[in-house]
């Protein structure tokens, strides 16, 4: 059987869980969780670990050396480096908008990347 | 505007200035100006980068400068005067403000009411007292997250990170998003300093070291930082002999704590909290001098910027009543006492005449406990640490039945079942 343990966030106590798959993958049993919540939030965390993922990119002919960025959806937490080398390659120019796509389809995984701030000069 | 004419003069543009600007505004305050050092309003957020600001007032989870660019919006559109480089220098306890910027010189006002709003401002190696040499690449992690989020610098290559703090977390993640290697994350108290959520997604999910009761015991290097000693510590957090190790590493950075901005309130003679260092404050968020409010962090310092934003409006709106009446009624004081378990209360004092937003921080991590406020409140929690600020809202109907009777509650964290 396989296990993955899962810190719970569900609330300040951080509940340490064991989740037990079969060997089809489900999910079996799950011990360490304290509530109802919990139980949800470590399955969900199980199937789809997923974070918002934001960064910086460099800027050219503007008075800031930064904007920062936002992906439009969130991403698997394996995707994160992989995402932060990727953005760490783009060159943003003025003017920009906030909500504004600097990056379509990032890693061709459908997701766009978005500035979270007005680059005006 | 003319300076003479100010309703209310708000110190300060982060989340905390703006919140109580357009409150002070949407209350009817005429002449709402806001006072800036920086080149832009905003405060902190525009250097958290990051998600998590936003979940509680506006339902969504938002990077810090989109949350403020929604505060920013609202100040423009409702015509709230603005000086940015701006710096106030003074504060006397009449209200008398002093400022200096490179356009205008020194600008004296005299405003009806004040709001400060200046923030918080981190703890720094000094106050921590850590032996060894003192070589460059050793930050706050405030300062860090500046450089590396504003200003476009990478503060070194191998970082240690001392403290546990939400703020050092968060840098932990950042600096290895941007390939630099973090060997790890040190604290000296048995469980960690920030919130659960940012453990888990900032250290957990990157595989970075956590030491709990661990401190740094010496810094090494001559031009730059080399290593760090570290080593394990007791329970009276005396580091244990033996148990050292040196880290090699170009940086260190430390995230050991805020402490609320209180020089220009020390200034004005307003009486201070001597444990949390912000003003004492009643429920409307005024202070011990007539006519000054304070929000946000420059009272204590919050977990999450959404009760900024909130408590920085109660200022506001008490702070629009004050210049338009000249002063407020006060009734006899109620002192809110911290009981079992519990480190701090703000308000710390209350009237029992109108609506209260108490904000609570508890001692120690304790598990199964009740609150209590007075004979009026109860609540039970699964746990109650320090890191997360408790928050509990008394209608002013609950406070009637205190009818005047009493001068003192006592608030208390009981250990339940
Ligand atoms: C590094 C860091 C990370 C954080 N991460 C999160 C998070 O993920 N989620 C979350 O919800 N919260 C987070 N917070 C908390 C939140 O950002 C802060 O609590 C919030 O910014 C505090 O707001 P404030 O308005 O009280 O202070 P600030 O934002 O600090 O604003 C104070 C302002 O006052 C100005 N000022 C000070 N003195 C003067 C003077 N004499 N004259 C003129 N102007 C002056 C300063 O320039 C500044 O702009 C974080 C905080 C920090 C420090
Ligand atoms: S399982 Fe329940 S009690 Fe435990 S951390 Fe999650 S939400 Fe909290």
């Amino acid at each position: 059987m396989v296990e993955e343990k899962i810190v719970c966030i569900g609330c300040p106590l951080g509940c340490e869980t064991t989740l037990k798959m079969d060997d089809q993958g489900e999910v079996v049993k799950i011990t360490g969780t304290k509530c109802k919540e919990g139980r949800k939030y470590v399955l969900e965390e199980h199937r789809s670990p997923v974070r918002v993922f934001t960064a910086t990119v460099l800027t050219q002919n503007s008075v800031r050396p930064l904007l920062p960025v936002r992906t439009n959806r969130p991403l698997l937490k394996t995707q994160l480096k992989e995402a932060a080398k990727v953005l760490s390659k783009v060159k943003v120019q003025p003017p920009l908008r906030m909500g504004q796509i600097i990056l379509p389809n990032l890693m061709n995984i459908g997701v766009d990347v978005v500035a979270t701030d007005d680059l005006v000069l | 505007m003319k300076f003479s004419e100010v309703d209310v003069a708000v110190i300060g543009s982060g989340p905390a200035g703006m919140a109580a600007a357009i409150k002070a505004r949407e209350e009817g305050a005429e002449h709402v100006l806001i006072l800036e050092r920086q080149e832009q309003l905003g405060g902190l957020l525009h250097q958290c980068v990051h998600s998590g600001f936003g979940l509680l007032y506006f339902g969504q989870d938002l990077t810090g400068p989109e949350y403020a660019h929604r505060f920013i919006e609202k100040v423009r559109d409702l015509g709230i005067e603005i000086l940015l480089e701006t710096m106030v220098t003074q504060l006397s306890g009449d209200r008398k403000l002093t400022a200096i910027n490179r356009y205008e010189g020194m600008i004296h006002l005299h405003p009806k009411s004040v709001v400060l709003a200046m923030g918080c401002r981190e703890r720094s190696r000094g106050q921590l007292s850590i032996p060894g040499t003192r070589p460059a690449g050793i930050f706050t992690a405030g300062t860090a997250q500046r450089l590396v989020n504003v200003e476009g610098f990478i503060p070194g290559k191998k970082v240690v990170i001392l403290g546990s703090g939400d703020i050092g977390m968060i840098m932990a993640r950042r600096l290895t998003l941007e390939g630099v290697e973090v060997k790890a994350v040190i604290e000296i108290l048995p469980y960690v300093g920030g919130l659960i959520r940012n453990e888990v997604q900032c250290l957990h999910d990157f595989d970075i070291p956590l030491l709990l009761e661990h401190t740094v015991t010496q810094i090494h290097g001559e031009q730059r930082v080399e290593a760090v000693t570290i080593a394990k510590v007791d329970k009276h957090k005396r580091p244990i002999d033996g148990t050292e190790q040196v880290v090699e590493c170009d940086t260190l950075l430390l995230s050991v704590g805020l402490i609320p901005e209180n020089e220009l309130s020390r200034m004005a003679g307003i009486t201070l909290d001597p444990l949390i260092g912000g003003p004492l404050v009643d429920e409307r968020r005024e202070t011990s001098v007539p006519g000054v409010f304070a929000g946000g962090n420059v009272v204590h310092v919050h977990d999450i910027v959404d009760d900024v934003s909130w408590e920085a409006e109660i200022a506001g709106s008490w702070a629009a009543k004050f210049s338009q009446k000249g002063d407020l009624e006060r009734k006899e004081k109620i002192t809110l006492k911290p009981g079992r378990n519990i480190r701090s209360i703000v308000p710390q004092t209350i009237s029992g005449q109108s609506d209260v937003t108490f904000y609570i921080r508890v001692k120690e991590m304790e598990e199964k406990v009740q609150l209590k406020v007075g004979d009026l409140y109860q609540r039970s929690f699964r746990v109650a640490k320090p890191s997360e600020m408790i928050k509990v809202d008394l209608p002013v109907k609950e406070l009637k039945k205190l009818d005047g009777r009493e001068s003192e509650l006592n608030v208390e964290c009981e250990k339940g079942e």
